[in-house]
């Protein structure tokens, strides 16, 4: 039989057996739709990752405390902490510090923050969001984030605020534009710039900060953030800096009180978790798909037990064994491919709700559905793969049955 | 032997079937020989366990022998293997079934032309070979029509078409109006006896019924596993 022929008497078999071949090729849709979906989600994942590598990779963050547990992030939670530390005192970063870090040729430029909560009003309706006090001299060059609207902050002018934003288009009942008022703790700020991400947060001259807000000290720093002149020189600089900030510290490595982390390191361990965890989902979408060929290969088995009888009479009128194995591997072919083609349609429409589903997750909230070519072929052959695999024995089965017993059959 | 008239089509030799049934071993045949030639319409007839059904897969080529030789126009068929075998079947013998035996998922004009696919038939050509066959058997407006929107009769002409569709030289019925009533079965055993007289096919025909007998050339009666009787009707073309 011309191969054409096995190939529509195999479609033929499939579309009699409906509801069987549905639930056959519903267990490979399954398979195929999560391996899809989470392979999308891991080059997702490691598309952002890599980005924001690009951004900010030359900022190195020095913060008060040190963890000496392992963090799940590596080092994610350090900045602002000092809560984990072994000692009572409170540690604290401050001018001397800075004078350090001055004297280190590699630096660009340095960056004092200081962190808190403050009330902020705008036409009548409030609300508590967090501030972050920064020199208002270096902050637009270091900050990796960009302006939507307006300017960074103007190092003259100490009544002025760059917000995210997330606040000013949704946080009050009105948008908030360039040159509005906000009142803060009481004060008025004009705004004078607006960045082009979600946040709510509210950028302040750090000497301002100072004024408004009444649990912190001047010139202690929650952290401090520096930009390094050569991006290559990462490892040898921050080495550079924990040792003459140990120095003028006075500590050892076993009481050392403050943490240096760099964007880079940070992202690094993340990408890594990210891509271990998205490797152990992977694993899991691929348990579903061997799940799915154990289906196909049953419902092999059952069909040609079932077609014993019709295998008898097309042996009888001239069938060749070749001709029952090919129609009966294509058969389980195309349940596979059928199973691969709707799980790609249905992969592709998950993974486009894939960085919602794991919202919780950094960084995920910007991954749109990244499908790519390459994986919808690589699905669609792995999933025929499969078909033929599972139908290999069953098919040889049926080829090999003797034409006397299998007429006999009822 | 050999005359043009009368050339041996089919010829077992001292053939012999036991089936092996674990412990015991049960001799289906002892010893077979007939020839049937070309042109001729043989009746086996026999009761139920007189081998007849196991006679009828050996002459079929469904089943190889135990013992002895089976020559289907002269080639020993147990030197074939089983796809060339499959392929020497259909297209020497067309089988016509009690049961009918046709593939229920499949139309009547599908049905007709599954054998001219596995003999590779062009397209074209089998479509129209079938298309006449079942308006040969008077089912014209129904090649459409399952097995399941037809009557009995209806089947079996369906299934009378199929063997003819590869135009094989010998019809291998057995019991072919065995599901069948007296009118319907009197029709299908019309269509064969048409066919041996006008198309000069072979026909041989297994059947435990005297009467259907009476219609065949040569009858050959077999009783557990042997031939006991062997005549000509004298009915002829």
């Amino acid at each position: 039989m011309k191969l054409t022929k096995c190939l529509r008497h195999a479609f033929d078999m499939v579309v009699h057996s409906k509801l069987r071949s549905w639930l056959t090729i519903l267990g490979i849709v399954i398979g195929v739709a999560a391996v899809i979906a989470i392979s999308s989600l891991g080059t997702g994942l490691q598309q952002t990752v890599s980005n924001s590598l690009n951004l900010g990779g030359d900022i190195v963050t020095v913060t008060p405390g040190f963890s000496r547990g392992g963090n799940f992030f590596g080092g994610f939670g350090g900045r602002g902490g000092g809560g984990d530390t072994a000692t009572t005192k409170v540690i604290t970063l401050d001018r001397s510090d800075v004078q350090v870090l001055r004297g280190i040729p590699d630096l660009a430029l340095i960056d004092t923050n200081i962190r808190d909560q403050v009330n902020v009003s705008y036409l009548g309706k409030s609300g508590k969001v967090s501030i972050t006090g920064v020199d208002p001299k270096v902050w637009g060059q270091i900050t990796t984030t960009t302006l939507a609207q307006g300017i960074f902050l103007d190092a003259t002018d100490q009544n002025v605020v760059v917000i995210g934003g997330n606040l000013a288009s949704s946080f009050f009942s009105q948008p908030v534009g360039i040159n509005k008022m906000l009142t803060i703790q009481g004060s008025s700020f004009r705004v004078v710039g607006i960045l082009n991400d979600q946040s709510n947060q509210i950028y302040m001259p750090i000497q301002t900060v100072y004024q408004i807000v009444t649990d912190k000290t001047v010139d202690n720093y929650d952290s401090i953030d520096v930009k390094i002149k050569n991006k290559d020189d990462l490892a040898t600089v921050i080495a550079k800096m924990k040792e003459k900030l140990m120095i003028s510290r006075h500590v050892t490595n076993s009481t050392l009180d403050f943490s240096i982390t760099s964007n880079a390191q940070i992202q690094q361990a993340r990408s890594a978790t990210l891509s271990s965890l998205n490797t152990f989902l992977l694993a899991i979408a691929g348990v579903s798909l061997i799940v799915g060929a154990v289906g196909i290969a049953n419902t092999m088995f059952t069909s040609v037990l079932e077609k014993t009888k019709e295998i008898g009479i097309m042996k009888a009128i001239g069938g060749r064994n070749r001709d029952i194995l090919l129609i009966f591997l294509l058969n389980s072919a195309l349940i596979g491919l059928v199973g691969g083609l709707i799980g790609v349609v249905f992969g592709t429409i998950l993974s486009g709700f894939m960085p919602s589903l794991v919202g919780g997750l950094p960084f995920a909230r910007t991954l749109g559905d990244i499908v790519s070519l390459n994986s919808i072929i690589v699905a669609l052959s792995v999933s025929i793969g499969i078909g033929v695999l599972a139908g290999v024995i069953p098919a040889y089965q049926a080829s090999q049955l003797k034409p006397v017993d299998a007429l006999r059959f009822d | 032997m050999s005359t043009p008239k009368s050339e041996l089509l089919l010829h077992l030799d001292n053939v012999w079937k036991i089936y092996d049934m674990g412990e015991v071993q049960v001799p289906a045949l002892k010893g077979v020989t007939v020839e049937i030639k070309k042109g001729d319409f043989v009746a086996i007839m026999g009761a139920s366990g007189s081998g007849k059904s196991t006679m009828m897969n050996l002459i079929g080529c469904l089943d190889l022998p135990s013992k002895g030789t089976i020559f289907l126009k002269s080639r020993d068929i147990s030197t074939l293997n089983e796809s060339d075998l499959a392929s020497f079947r259909g297209e020497t013998i067309g089988f016509i079934f009690q049961q009918y035996n046709l593939i229920h998922s499949m139309s009547a004009l599908e049905n007709v032309l599954l054998p001219l696919e596995f003999l590779e038939y062009d397209d074209d050509e089998a479509l129209v070979r079938a298309v006449n066959l079942l308006k040969l058997v008077g089912l014209g407006d129904k090649i459409h029509h399952r097995p399941s929107q037809l009557s009995g009769g209806q089947q079996q002409r369906v299934s009378i078409a199929r063997s003819l569709a590869s135009n094989p030289e010998i019809i291998l019925a057995d019991e072919p109006t065995g599901a069948l009533d007296s009118v319907t079965g009197k029709e299908v055993i019309n269509i064969l006896c048409e066919l041996w007289e006008k198309q000069g096919k072979t026909i041989i025909m297994v059947t435990h019924d005297a009467n259907l007998a009476k219609y065949a050339h040569t009858v050959i009666e077999l009783k557990d596993g042997q031939i006991v009787k062997s005549y000509e009707n004298g009915k002829s073309r």
